[in-house]
């Protein structure tokens, strides 16, 4: 049996008295291209937080690589790259400044930072934008430099919260192609989006977060064979038809009966006074 | 290719040595510095008018800068020499004492001023691979360069000068317990200033630091009366006495450990006992800031947004929301208002009643009403009306000048609702009318319960006067800049968003414009005593407040216009994510 990738052991997070992740169990082997999904405050950015070191587990454990994260951040922390939440770049930096600083804090002498940093600004087209500072890039600029800064280093697993999120088609292409090519690396992706379609071509595994617990994991077939759910009792749903039904069905469903197998999610059914 | 599924054990891998890391932090700290003194951005007429403009202002701040380094700096150097030459020995723990509050005191100062200029955050350094050492290390050495760390430092070295010239022979001594006084005091200023850190996060805290702020500034003005009332005028001569009189205590610490460590330094086991005091506190202190940051370093959450997201979700699940009464409907709208206006003067008073910081924000100013009346208004009792209208509409009056900037990416409701520009603008600044009113008339109330003499009909009708013109030409100046350079920022962080490049220069406008309106009332006031003619001043005030009222009458008629004109910078400004 192959070493995860990623392996949580009851991963929980409490703010307060409110439990935002429960008794998370998620495993992502190596080479994969896993898609983490979920409705808006299910729980997946404080789940990718808690991964990648950003926000400490109230309780469980996390093993990135086969290590166990809080006794190894530092060395866990140079194999994996992050596009999180808010992106996190230093505004008043140029993208060249940036990605070379980003370069150091990895460990890379000064001619493999520069030769990096000059490479993927070619890549993500940002290469004449070098007396712009970050701030006043647009927000698919940002989003690229911050997938820049991620890969510079090489990671072997690279964390990506809503990479997709206000990305224009151009820019989207741009970081497909620079995921597919880590892929073909061998390298795993983990992603977070609401775009179900990018995630459905894209990943080819699935996990899904709801209320702070994980109802379904598995291969994109497992989803649509329903054998990916997980804690399910009565509402165990068999392929109901023949023709392969989309992620976003399959995720409406899964999402749309809670634990206890009543409807939770679904659109409800009184009307708008004025559009009726 | 590489296979990165196979690649190297995590644990295997040989360190990446502290140095680089180190080093990457203090070019990213020079860099941000350098991009922030010169903006890399387009170059044109109207940019270099404005770098000429920030050039000129500087060159008039940094003197007056420059003497409030030399004044602490030169004043320790001094004390220090007059506690040795002139045998005054306990003065030296009280005058380290003192260096220490200083130093606590501009640096809790300039964590609010840090948090508007910089746009660097050093906890955004957890997510490299740092192990806890280096970040430590680098925690302690960011902010090396801020103004406290600086005038603390100089301010220390001055003392030891200061101690050498007295006595050489206690020159060794002295620079080797100031220099761990030093250090000690660095890592009490991060202490402080992580614990700070943590604790702001909780929008509560906020609310009781910025109350306890207020009452500190305000009853440390208030004591200094009480205990010199013959002064009038601000002194921190008590403050110099109670440090004096407190010597038994600073005996016990580091103050008492540092002073007494270098005056018996002949005494070697006395000397090195109060040495290890010293260095006993500096471990303290390093031992509490790094108990933070370890915290911090290993994921600790700040904020207070999820939980009060869940408690009010769970609040909405428990109930349902009940329709708005009538008499809620109306509550801004009955009638007096269209109903945009009433719409948005609603919004405006929800956002205002939440805030707390800027609710202590209007009443601090009216409590150095009182303050100012016992101070330099006793001097000057003829002045104390105008002076105590201008003193509390400052505040107000500045915000006039970015009236959108609170609502952020919010604005774009207004942008794409059917509405009239004209109308929400107007509301805006009916809200910020309400708000100076208010505060005028509660000030005037005070003036006339506390005044000294009576005030003159003719002085009441000129400031009634005054106060339109100033009201006026603010609003009219206000409300261009607000279409014109419009600038994101978050009520009560103090944090906001860079501005577009004209803002340096149209900072300065404002200020001109702002101080002009509020000191006009001098000369004016100055010529009609001289002249002998004190309803003068009432003839002066009234075309110019009429003159305004007019400027902001037409201005607000072309309010779509401008709107429509400036609609790119709003986007650029305040819709970008």
């Amino acid at each position: 049996m192959t070493t995860p990738a990623i392996e949580t052991i009851a991963l929980t997070r409490r703010f307060g008295d409110f439990i935002a992740v429960d008794d998370v169990h998620l495993r992502v082997d190596a080479g994969q291209f896993f898609g983490f999904l979920g409705p808006n405050g299910a729980g997946k950015s404080t789940t990718i937080k808690m991964l990648t070191g950003l926000l400490a587990p109230t309780s469980g454990s996390v093993r990135i690589l086969g290590v166990d994260f809080a006794a190894h951040s530092a060395e866990i922390k140079r194999q994996i790259g992050v596009v999180p939440e808010g992106m996190a770049l230093f505004g008043r930096l140029t993208a060249d400044e940036f990605l070379r600083f980003v370069g150091r804090m990895y460990g890379l002498d000064r001619g493999t930072a520069q030769q990096r940093t000059d490479e993927l600004l070619e890549f993500m087209q940002l290469a004449g934008e070098d007396k712009k500072l970050i701030a006043d890039f647009s927000h698919g600029m940002q989003k690229k430099l911050a997938l820049a800064a991620a890969v510079i280093h090489g990671p072997r697993l690279l964390f990506l919260d809503e990479p997709f999120e206000g990305v224009d088609a151009v820019a989207a292409g741009t970081l497909k192609s620079m995921l597919q090519r880590m892929i073909a690396r061998g390298a795993t992706i983990f992603l977070t989006s609401h775009v179900l379609e990018i995630v459905e071509r894209l990943c080819t595994h699935i996990a899904i977060i709801h209320r702070g617990h994980l109802v379904a994991q598995g291969s994109l077939e497992e989803l649509r064979a329903g054998r990916a759910r997980i804690g399910q009792s009565g509402a165990e749903s068999a392929p109901q038809e023949e023709r392969r039904r989309s992620l976003e069905e399959i995720f409406l469903e899964i999402v749309g009966i809670d634990r206890e197998g009543s409807p939770a999610a679904a659109p409800p059914e009184k009307e708008l006074s004025w559009l009726s | 290719m590489a296979e990165l599924n196979r690649g190297p054990d995590p644990l295997s891998l040989p360190p990446i040595p502290a140095r680089v890391q180190l080093m990457a932090v203090a070019w990213l700290r020079w860099r941000i510095f350098v991009n922030g003194m010169f903006r890399r951005r387009s170059s044109t007429a109207r940019q270099a008018v404005s770098i000429v403009l920030v050039i000129l202002l500087r060159l008039i701040v940094w003197p007056f800068l420059a003497l409030m380094v030399i004044g602490p700096v030169g004043g320790s150097g001094f004390l220090a020499w007059i506690a040795i030459a002139h045998h005054h020995p306990q003065r030296l723990q009280t005058l380290l004492a003192g260096i220490s509050l200083m130093w606590q005191f501009v640096s809790i100062n300039g964590l609010s001023i840090a948090a508007t200029v910089s746009s660097f955050d050093p906890s955004a350094l957890t997510r490299y691979p740092l192990r806890f050492g280096r970040y430590f290390v680098a925690r302690t050495l960011i902010g090396f360069m801020a103004p406290s760390t600086i005038v603390g430092c100089l301010a220390v070295l001055a003392a030891a000068i200061g101690i050498g010239i007295a006595r050489p022979a206690l020159v060794l001594p002295a620079v080797i317990v100031l220099a761990v006084y030093g250090i000690m005091n660095v890592f009490l200023t991060r202490m402080i200033g992580a614990w700070m850190e943590r604790w702001l996060a909780n929008r509560r805290f906020r609310e009781i630091f910025s109350v306890l702020m207020a009452l500190f500034v305000v009853s440390f003005q208030l004591l200094n009366f009480q205990r010199y009332p013959q002064h009038h005028a601000a002194s921190g001569g008590w403050l110099v006495a109670f440090l004096q009189s407190s010597a038994s205590y600073l005996r016990w610490l580091p103050p008492g450990f540092a002073a007494s460590a270098i005056l018996r330094s002949s005494h070697f086991a006395v000397a090195s006992a109060q040495f290890l005091l010293l260095l006993a506190s500096t471990a303290l202190f390093a031992g509490v800031f790094a108990i933070r940051l370890r915290k911090q370093f290993l994921g600790e959450y700040l904020g207070d947004g999820i939980a009060r997201r869940a408690q009010s979700a769970r609040r909405r699940t428990a109930a349902t929301r009940p329709a708005p009464s009538p008499a809620m409907q109306s509550e801004f709208g009955g009638g007096a208002y269209p109903p945009v206006i009433a719409a948005c003067l609603r919004k405006e008073w929800l956002t205002f009643r939440g805030n707390t910081a800027q609710l202590i924000g209007l009443a601090t100013p009216l409590f150095f009403v009182v303050i100012l009346n016992r101070g330099i208004f006793s001097l000057h009792p003829t002045l104390f009306l105008p002076g105590a209208l201008a003193y509390v509409m400052i505040g107000v009056l500045a915000n006039l000048y970015n009236v959108f900037g609170a609502d952020g990416l919010g604005v774009q409701i207004y942008l794409l609702a059917p509405v009239r520009m004209r109308d929400v603008i107007l509301a805006k600044n009916i809200a910020g009318l309400i708000l100076i009113s208010t505060e005028a008339s509660l000030a005037w109330a005070l003036v006339t319960v506390l005044k000294r003499i009576p005030i003159q009909a003719s002085t009441q009708i000129s400031t009634l006067l005054w106060v339109v013109f100033v009201i006026g030409t603010n609003l009219a100046l206000g409300t261009l800049r607000s279409i014109q350079a419009p600038r994101r920022f978050t009520p009560g962080y103090g944090q906001q968003r860079r501005g577009i490049p004209t803002n340096r220069t149209s900072g300065l406008l404002i200020l001109f414009v702002l101080f002009g309106s509020l000191l006009l009332q001098i000369p004016v006031l100055l010529l009609c005593h001289r002249m002998h003619q004190p309803w003068l001043a009432a003839w002066i005030f009234g075309p110019l407040a009429a003159a305004a009222v007019a400027a902001y009458a037409v201005l607000l008629q072309n309010a779509e216009r401008l709107m429509m004109a400036h609609r790119d910078v709003f986007a650029e400004q305040l819709c970008k994510t």
